[in-house]
């Protein structure tokens, strides 16, 4: 079994319409996936069915053939989301911010210790120095950082949950156009020379605002108005296909 | 929300508002009467309204009753002219007199020139009953606690007889003794065991005992005290004045003249628990006066 | 060497300790006939008496009550806002960060904010008697001063530009100051107010309890006589009352923020104001408080010089300090500590609507009642004492956590959730850390409250200056009371710096949430 996200005949309600109609998709293993769409097209409610955070309203969302509702906490940590918001927790320094990546592998009293700083800091470094950052940035609040650096804390913290699936939210909106190009290598897992010393063989899954990166990508699905419009590979994509997305 | 159905409301408001001003300007002198009922006030405020309604019948002025529940608030009240005739407690009444000069004793019951407490025991504490009152210093140590502060048969006295005895209040456990806030809940939390011992009026003792409100294996009375002089009626120097000679004497012999054989007036002395008022005179405080200042009540 | 980096979060959770010893000392008191008491109690919450006597009585005090509430609210409102323009600097000088008129007048209402309205209700009645409007004037004389406080606090951190660029115009100091801040203003007055009318319903049932008249006095009297059935009876009207009146506060606000249009801030406004004022009147009115009758000033005999000496002598001050201190510390703690931690125990949708109906439970009955029941069941002690006033406030601050909560967005929680954290771990990260600065800094405010509050439980109770006061004006020891009210207010004062300073340092690293959403400091006292 290679089919790691299966979502069969997803609905979900909005205020008005549906934000997702009849969608049907499933992502294999080692798949690098980039999702297509203008903004209110349903990327993101797409993003949180598939993290488990919204629930369809009709339709099933498995993960390795078991409800995303009914998943242990040890098996959640196994999808790992960067958030366009990257909803760092601001209150408490990086350090407890990429710690909190580890939270489903370990019990309450280990998140109480972390508050306390009591855990070891070796492995927060690690992932700290992946993304470019050195150790001087461990005991900084999230507040104080900029924009750029919140954004490798948040990818720093993702290196912690070490997930066995990437979802990433518009995460190269925003960026410098070299971060951006490093971020692209981070999330395709291809980053050995990049500035995220970090390297996975990575199934992942992305949205994507701008068209002209799908060729980095080995799958494209196109979604308007919360439907699947097409799923296929790169160089099958005509380029009305594409300019029909963003009518 | 629909404006029209605001504007609506507000011009009933006003009606009303408006009416309600007016009202007041054509009443006439009122005569207030205030009582602070020793127990089942709940019940009790309820019903003073009957006393308010046979005053006004017989003395032919509009009576109003404004309940009380709190001692030197009818004091005050008292002092300030805001209550005519107040049902006060002895030592409240002494302390009344004080700051109102002139105030007048009108009546008291049957059962107040002859008045006791009683001190009740939870009978876990394991205090045994008082047969000679040398025995209250059986007391120290335990906790004790007293009704309201300002109550005449709840404390003034209770506390008259132990110091008499020799016992202070820091001999008690914790260094004081408690106050319940009323008899009711002097019985209830001595017979909860919150405290080992409790002094209360007596005749509040009785009416819970006969009401089957008090559990004999749990609460016991451990002594009665001598009597003393416990409630009356007092009213506010001045009446004649205001309602026409004679009224003060009148009023005194309207609730003389309450007898237990009419059954309407059965119902108001029923309240009091008395079978009927008796003249009483200021001269009968005046130990109760001695005793307010030796316990500080009275300055 | 690890540096240990103790984040606001735990501490908000440390409090909580002040549980350990005095639920040991409580539970080591309780005794069996009292738990029976206990019962009856909670079982007559689902028979509570419809005779109608009972319902015409509780009806009657719910209306006096609320009568009173409206009434002293109002004028605490009017002059409150008035005082809060007098002591902000922004009102006399925008261009200057100090201003000696702001600063004089600020000064001066420190006093009146001192002493608790129960001792103000206390001390009134014993010059003008038993009048509603002892309790009219004892809430509204520190709800003035507080509301004076709160509100030029938040004046002051008005942006100035806008006023001075009218300034140049030439526009008079008053007009200039409506026409360029009364947007700004109006929210704050608008929320901040709402609450203000929760304390003055609050302030108006304690008054209640020591004889004012309302539900108050028909609860203590029902509670005292243990007649369960009927003080449930009145619980539940007042109950009823105060969750709609907070579920309306939350309406308002949410309505206008929604449309920051002046004009219909400005209707809400009038209506909030005009309908307690024709209401509140008339209520009074009918309920034949006849008010051009009843208030009669008089005067009582003043204590001289010697006097105040005798009685610094004769009062134990050092132990009733002590005494309210411990009070004041231990009911801190369990008000604190007790909501983040019932949250954290039972984070379920199901347990947090349970946990709500406890609050409101504790926060409608008055302390003084609430230490009465549960001396029903246990040994009077400090500690009871302040688990009662622990609860009370608990009461009110378990409904802020709840009600901050739920405004927040809950985007951490939900990250941190999918990324497989526990439900227990991610509300602690996602749900409560953003909230814990702001809790800590309410927590700052709360333990203020509680140290005035203390009266009220210790008259109850036999504890502190809150006893000796009683005991002082029912023996009309004047100079005692004057002292004991001296003494009371400068612990207040100190308390009032210590707290401000404490919650200062929180404050400071939330200045820019405080200017965003003027709710944030809204609760302050």
């Amino acid at each position: 079994m290679n089919k790691l996200l299966v979502l069969k005949d997803v609905y979900v309600r909005g205020c008005n319409q549906h934000r997702l109609k009849s969608i049907n998709l499933s992502v294999n293993y080692g798949e690098t996936i980039a999702i297509l769409g203008k903004s209110g097209a349903g990327k993101t409610s797409l993003i949180c069915v598939l993290n488990g955070t919204l629930h369809p309203d009709s339709g099933t969302a498995t993960w390795t053939d078991q409800d995303i509702k009914a998943l242990t906490s040890r098996q959640r940590k196994e999808i790992g989301t960067l958030w366009q918001d990257l909803r760092l927790v601001e209150e408490l320094n990086v350090e407890q911010n990429i710690n909190s990546g580890a939270l489903g592998s370990h019990g309450f009293f280990w998140a109480v210790r972390n508050l306390l700083g009591l855990i070891d800091s070796n492995s927060s470094a690690k992932c700290l120095n992946a993304v470019g950052l050195s150790d001087v940035y461990l005991n900084r609040p999230i507040k104080k950082l900029s924009g750029g650096q919140k954004q490798r804390v948040a990818i720093a913290r993702l290196i912690m949950q070490n997930p066995r699936i990437l979802l990433a939210d518009e995460p190269l909106s925003n960026l410098d156009p070299i971060l951006a190009t490093d971020m692209l290598a981070f999330i395709l897992g291809r980053s050995k020379n990049g500035l995220f010393q970090y390297h996975q063989q990575q199934t992942s899954i992305v949205t994507l605002h701008r068209p002209d990166l799908i060729s980095e990508f080995n799958r494209v699905v196109g979604l308007k108005d919360g439907q699947i419009i097409f799923d296929s590979i790169p160089s099958r994509i005509s380029s009305s296909e594409i300019s029909f997305l963003y009518t | 929300m629909n404006s029209n159905r605001i504007i609506h409301l507000l011009s009933w408001f006003c009606l009303f508002y408006a009416l309600s001003i007016v009202n007041p300007l054509f009443a006439s002198e009122i005569l207030t009467i205030g009582a602070i009922p020793d127990q089942k006030p709940e019940k009790l405020n309820r019903l003073y309204n009957l006393l308010a309604l046979e005053l006004s019948s017989t003395l032919n002025v509009p009576v109003r009753y404004i309940p009380v529940t709190n001692y030197p608030a009818a004091v005050t009240a008292f002092r300030t002219k805001g209550i005519d005739l107040v049902w006060f407690g002895g030592l409240t009444g002494v302390q009344a007199r004080l700051q109102t000069p002139g105030a007048i004793v009108l009546a008291q019951r049957d059962i107040d020139k002859t008045f006791r407490s009683v001190f009740i025991a939870n009978t876990k504490s394991g205090i045994e009953v008082v047969s000679s009152q040398s025995d209250l210093l059986n007391l120290k140590g335990k906790r004790f606690t007293f009704g309201s502060e300002s109550s005449t048969s709840g404390r003034l006295m209770p506390q008259h007889f132990l110091q008499q005895t020799g016992i202070t209040m820091k001999d008690f456990k914790g260094g004081r003794a408690g106050f319940s806030g009323s008899h009711d809940a002097t019985i209830a939390l001595v017979q909860s065991g919150s405290y080992d011992v409790g002094a209360l009026n007596e005749q509040v003792w009785l009416d819970n005992v006969k009401r089957g409100r008090v559990n004999g294996d749990k609460v016991v009375r451990i002594w009665r005290t001598p009597t003393y002089v416990d409630y009356h009626w007092l009213a506010q120097p001045g009446l004649d004045q205001r309602f026409g000679r004679g009224f003060t004497n009148k009023l005194k012999k309207s609730l003389l003249a309450l007898s237990y054989n009419s059954p309407r007036h059965k119902q108001i002395l029923d309240l009091f628990g008395a079978r009927k008022f008796i003249p009483a005179d200021k001269q009968q405080y005046n130990d109760i006066e001695k005793i307010g200042r030796q316990l500080g009540k009275i300055r | 060497m690890r540096r240990y980096t103790l984040s606001p979060v735990l501490f908000c959770f440390l409090p909580a300790l002040s549980l350990i010893p005095v639920l040991y000392c409580v539970i080591r008191d309780i005794h069996g006939g009292g738990l029976y008491l206990l019962r009856d109690f909670f079982l007559a919450a689902f028979q509570p008496s419809l005779e109608v006597s009972v319902l015409n009585s509780a009806l009657k005090g719910l209306q006096i009550t609320i009568s009173i509430a409206l009434v002293s609210w109002l004028v605490s409102m009017f002059f409150g806002i008035i005082f809060a323009l007098l002591s902000s600097k922004i009102f006399w000088n925008p261009y200057s960060i100090n201003d000696w008129r702001a600063n004089f007048f600020k000064r001066i209402l420190v006093l009146p904010r001192s002493i608790h309205e129960l001792i103000w209700g206390l001390i009134l009645l014993q010059f003008f008697g038993l009048s509603p409007f002892v309790a009219i004037l004892a809430i509204s004389i520190p709800f003035t001063s507080i509301i004076a406080r709160v509100l030029s606090e938040q004046f002051d951190t008005l942006d100035s530009r806008d006023l001075i660029a009218l300034r140049h115009t030439g526009a008079s100091s008053f007009t200039a100051f409506l026409t360029a801040l009364l947007p700004d203003i109006l929210p704050i007055i608008n929320s901040y107010g709402g609450y203000r009318l929760e304390c003055a319903l609050r302030g108006a049932t304690l008054l209640g309890v020591f004889g004012l008249g309302g539900i108050g006095t028909e609860m203590q009297l029902t509670l005292q006589s243990l007649e369960f059935k009927e003080f449930w009876t009145s619980l539940w009207i007042l109950g009823l009352v105060v969750i709609s009146l907070e579920r309306f506060l939350i309406w308002t606000q949410k309505d206008t923020s929604n449309h920051s249009h002046l004009k219909k801030r400005l209707f809400v406004n009038i209506l909030l104001i005009s309908i307690p004022f024709i209401a509140g009147f008339i209520w009074l009115d009918v309920f034949d408080y006849n008010r051009y009758s009843t208030l009669h000033f008089s005067l009582v005999h003043l204590p001289n010089l010697s006097d105040i000496r005798i009685a610094f002598y004769t009062i134990p001050i050092l132990e009733h300090l002590v005494s309210t201190l411990a009070l004041t510390l231990l009911a801190a703690g369990i008000a604190i500590g007790i909501a983040p931690l019932a949250l954290i125990t039972w984070p379920t949708r199901l347990g947090s609507l349970l946990q709500g109906f406890l609050w409101a439970f504790f926060r409608l009955v008055p302390s003084p009642l609430l230490l009465l029941l549960l001396l029903l069941c246990t040994s009077p002690t400090v500690f009871v004492a302040a688990l009662a006033l622990g609860l009370n406030n608990l009461g009110v601050m378990g409904r802020l956590l709840q009600e901050r909560l739920s405004q927040q967005n809950k985007e951490c929680y939900w990250a941190l959730l999918s990324s497989g954290a526990g439900l227990r771990t991610a509300w602690l990260y996602g749900a409560f850390c953003p909230q814990s600065k702001s809790y800590l800094a309410y927590a700052g405010y709360r333990t203020d409250v509680i140290l005035r509050e203390t009266a009220s439980v210790g008259v109850v109770g036999g504890i502190g200056f809150g006893w000796q006061l009683q005991e002082s004006l029912s023996s009309f020891a004047w100079a005692e009371v004057l002292l004991v009210v001296a003494v009371y207010s400068v612990l207040t004062l100190i308390g009032e710096m210590v707290s401000e300073n404490l919650s200062s340092n929180w404050i400071k690293s939330n200045t820019i949430t405080l200017q965003n959403n003027p709710k944030e400091v809204n609760f302050s006292s």
